[in-house]
């Protein structure tokens, strides 16, 4: 497979007249983009904001965030899930580099919503504050939910991912700035050069562990939870197979722009071919049932093992119980020969003073972390607040609360916040982007 | 009573009687009432009978249903 | 000017070597032995008393050490405490670590110590008292005493900690975020740990794997037709109102709800407030997690002799083991109260 992401470096967004993209300027026809937003009847509300890194704005709650593209070829972005079903990981996509689509909640939040402040000390809490962000905040009729913890945003974030294709359609017929090609021969197929070096794969634990549908995180549509692991090309990954799902303290969740832009996925491409045969992308899963996790484990390490694997890097989107997924996917491999790294972050509370992981194993010997998700951290009143500030405390996010009896509400009146990490926006970083790691006090 | 074994050793329980499930450990809601009821029955049974056991190290009970 | 008070033993505090290890504890005012350097280095506190203790009184009467010292320090004015440097001295070491933890949890103030790696000592309390890395023996006194006077004046100036390692301290068992001054990506640092694993590099992982927790195994109950057995919960299951307000997550509060006249748990009465599973089973029939109604057959049978008045409840998604801890505790403070034999804690 070959995929061309061919990449359009915007320097600035704007609304005018027509939607399109030239020198660096990306510019939005708003009202169009809203018509493509309101499609969907469930959508009562929405308007759409341009904020920058700097910006004195705090958004929330945040749903998911999306990079604008489109296939070249033709086709949906997101097939299975936006359009029909194809193969994607193959030929040319456009993708507008530098910004994303991020949806928020006017109102209601729920435990896997997140903030994102764009400047300031919460900035750098999370990595969608570097982007310049096209912010859809819009409100629904899904009564069912409004009052509910658990949400599964539909409306919202399919009308995200339609605004992110008609906005990335803009440039479909443009020439590229700059083209990265990602290319892997397949597995038996390879130079001897390449087949002498020692030879890895990336498995990758993304959410689903809800059995309801309509929360877990979907490949080419298809929720995660019903599938056993399977071997991926990771061009699939990087051109719309994956889309993020709605269920996990946010800090630990994976958004769709993650999935698009799967740093720890680049980084080994540049290694293949020098340091490493990447063999692919063994997509496993979460699940809520020992004999689920260890059958996805022996899943895992079987498919390793029949790649002729010698190495793999392990990730998984979550924390918690999926922590015992995660560590018997290591076990697993370490058992079958295949050195492996974690990727994760930690739960080690407030203080810092509780387990780290919930299941450990001392052949779990190397592990990369990118912080703890109950980490306290006190902002103080952003200028803007796009959304609602309250959902933060009202609506449960996962590291917001109404009453606590020694910190009261996570919403002060002079609109200052005090919350864990675990509400902010893919705060963690698992997939690569996080430069922040857990250090021993 | 837990699923999640190496999660109960690794915090030190030491007798441990399986659950099938996170969100349901004792009864399956994909199977009749009289199943989730034999089940339930059973290992909470089980746990019983641990709590009389003299144990010398971690010990994970065997369950029947 | 902010206080410090010094701990040594008998040797160090010039009451004599081996012989006067039983010397009682006393307190001096003013400096003696290494408390002079240490007051020397410390530009943030004056060093106002020196206690001093023989190893052997502390070892065999600790309780009473502990006591006349904790005595000692009641009407002093101190801002942080200073022990040792105790070097590879076992017994010397012991007693830093005793006097240390005892004075932090009497008075609040900040305790440090030093001591070799091989003293016993680190690993007994290194998790509650800050021991920095020290010498083998005396000869690494002032260059020890730098170290622990370094902290101390920063600790008392609330200056920003670094990381134990980057201190010199032995890691207390707290982990905390840092951002990398490296600003090094975790998808560099994952590849590149792979990549020296793969080639037998030494590597170093990021997550060291704690040692496991171990708990004392209880005594069995020896006949369960007369004991009472309590459930107990981290499913969440709560009435519907959910009275105690125990958090969906990140929980601190728990609850304890009375069942005595309850045959089963009922839907529409209970239901669970976890966040980190689908309820849908559990509000359809509470039993599933909180087994009250096989619970009530066993008692009807006789297999049991009652099940106990209340069950507890608390959720476990997000819960931090420490937090968990104080709750189980606090929880069985009422159940050895209702003298409960046994108890069925179903986790989700």
């Amino acid at each position: 497979m070959r995929l061309e992401l061919g990449n359009f470096h915007v320097k600035d967004i704007v609304f005018g007249e027509f939607t399109s993209f030239k020198d660096g300027v990306l510019t939005i026809n708003k009202e169009e983009a809203l018509s493509i937003v309101k499609e969907d009847e469930d959508i009562t509300e929405a308007d759409l904001l341009i904020v920058k890194p700097g910006d004195e704005v705090r958004l929330v709650p945040v749903k998911e965030a999306i990079e604008p593209r489109c296939r070249v070829s033709g086709g949906p972005v997101f097939p299975g899930v936006t359009g029909e079903l194809l193969q994607v990981g193959n030929g040319r996509t456009h993708a507008l580099k530098e910004c994303s689509v991020l949806v928020v909640g006017k109102h209601w939040g729920g435990f896997q919503d997140g903030l994102i402040d764009m400047s300031g000390e919460g900035a750098k809490y999370t990595y969608y504050s570097q982007l310049k962000n096209i912010v859809l905040v819009a409100d629904t009729n899904e009564e069912f939910e409004k009052r509910e913890q658990q949400k599964k945003n539909r409306a919202l974030r399919w009308a995200g991912m339609r605004l992110s294709e008609y906005i990335g359609s803009c440039v479909k017929d443009l020439e590229p700035e700059e083209i990265e090609t990602f290319d892997l021969d397949p597995v038996t197929k390879r130079s001897t050069d390449i087949n002498n070096l020692p030879s890895m794969v990336l498995v990758l634990q993304p959410q689903s562990q809800m059995e309801e549908s309509g929360y877990n995180d979907l490949n080419y549509g298809w929720d995660c939870n019903h599938m056993v692991p399977t071997f991926m090309h990771p061009n699939e990954v990087l051109d719309g197979a994956m889309i993020s799902g709605s269920f996990m303290p946010c800090s630990s969740k994976w958004s769709t722009y993650d999935f698009q832009n799967f740093p720890t996925i680049k980084r080994l491409y540049k290694e293949h071919g020098k340091t490493l045969n990447f063999l692919g992308v063994i997509m496993s899963n979460l699940n809520v049932a020992l004999e689920q996790k260890e059958r996805s484990a022996q899943f895992v390490a079987q498919l390793a093992k029949s790649l002729g694997a010698d190495g793999a890097i392990v990730a998984e989107e979550g924390y918690g119980n999926p922590d015992a997924d995660f560590i018997a996917c290591i076990v697993a491999l370490e058992d079958a020969g295949v050195k492996t790294v974690g990727l994760t972050n930690e739960c080690t509370g407030r203080d810092g003073a509780s387990q780290p992981l919930v299941s450990l194993d001392e052949k779990a010997d190397a592990i990369v972390s990118c912080g703890n998700v109950s980490e306290l951290i006190k902002l103080p009143p952003m200028k803007t607040v796009v959304g609602e500030l309250q959902s933060l405390a009202r609506d449960g996010l996962s590291g917001g609360w109404e009453g606590d009896e020694k910190l009261g509400s996570s919403v002060k009146e002079d609109g200052s916040i005090i919350m864990e990490n675990n509400a902010m926006f893919c705060g963690d970083q698992v997939v690569g982007w996080s430069t922040k790691t857990m250090k021993d006090f | 009573m837990a699923n999640l074994i190496p999660v109960a050793k690794t915090v030190g329980s030491n007798k441990i009687v399986p659950t099938i499930s996170i969100p349901y450990p004792l009864g399956n809601p994909d199977t009749s009432k009289e199943q989730q009821w034999k089940l339930r029955y059973h290992r909470v049974g089980v746990a019983l009978d641990a709590l009389t056991t003299d144990i010398k190290e971690q010990t994970v009970f065997t369950v029947k249903i | 000017m902010k206080k410090a008070i010094l701990y040594l033993n008998q040797f160090f505090g010039q009451i004599g070597g081996e012989d006067k290890a039983d010397f009682a504890p006393v307190i001096k005012e003013g400096l003696v032995g290494p408390a002079t350097e240490l007051d020397k280095k410390l530009n943030n506190a004056q060093v106002t008393h020196t206690i001093i203790c023989g190893d052997n009184f502390m070892g065999s009467n600790q309780d009473e050490a502990v006591e006349t010292i904790l005595g000692f320090l009641e009407d002093k004015e101190f801002d942080i405490f200073f022990a040792g440097p105790a070097f590879q001295a076992g017994r010397y070491g012991n007693a830093c670590g005793v006097i240390c933890k005892a004075v932090k949890e009497k008075f609040g103030v900040p305790v440090i110590s030093s001591m070799h790696i091989e003293n016993p000592g680190v690993e007994m309390f290194k998790k509650d008292v800050y021991i920095f890395k020290g010498g083998h023996s005396a000869a690494k006194m002032r260059k020890d005493i730098k170290t622990i006077a370094k902290f101390g004046d920063k600790l008392l100036n609330n200056e920003n900690l670094l990381p134990a390692e980057d201190e010199g301290y032995f890691p207390r068992g707290i982990r905390h975020q840092v951002w990398l001054d490296s600003n090094t990506p975790a998808s560099d640092r994952v590849v590149d740990m792979l990549i020296k694993k793969l080639n037998g590099e030494t590597f170093e992982t990021e997550l060291p794997i704690p040692k496991a927790d171990r708990v004392p195994i209880a005594s069995p109950i020896k006949d369960l037709s007369k004991a009472t057995i309590a459930l107990v919960n981290t499913g969440g299951i709560v009435p519907v109102d959910n009275p105690d307000r125990i958090q969906s997550a990140s929980a601190t509060r728990w609850g304890r709800y009375d069942i005595s006249s309850m045959e089963r748990l009922k839907s529409g009465e209970f239901k669970t407030i976890h966040a980190g599973f689908d309820p849908a089973a559990a509000d359809a029939d509470p039993n599933v997690i909180l087994p009250l109604d096989a619970l009530r057959v066993y008692e009807k049978e006789g297999k049991i002799g009652k099940v106990h008045e209340y069950f507890y409840s608390t959720v476990g998604t997000g819960t931090t083991q420490a937090e968990a801890a104080r709750m189980g505790k606090e929880m069985s403070e009422y159940l050895k109260e209702a003298n409960v034999d046994g108890v069925i804690l179903v986790s989700t």
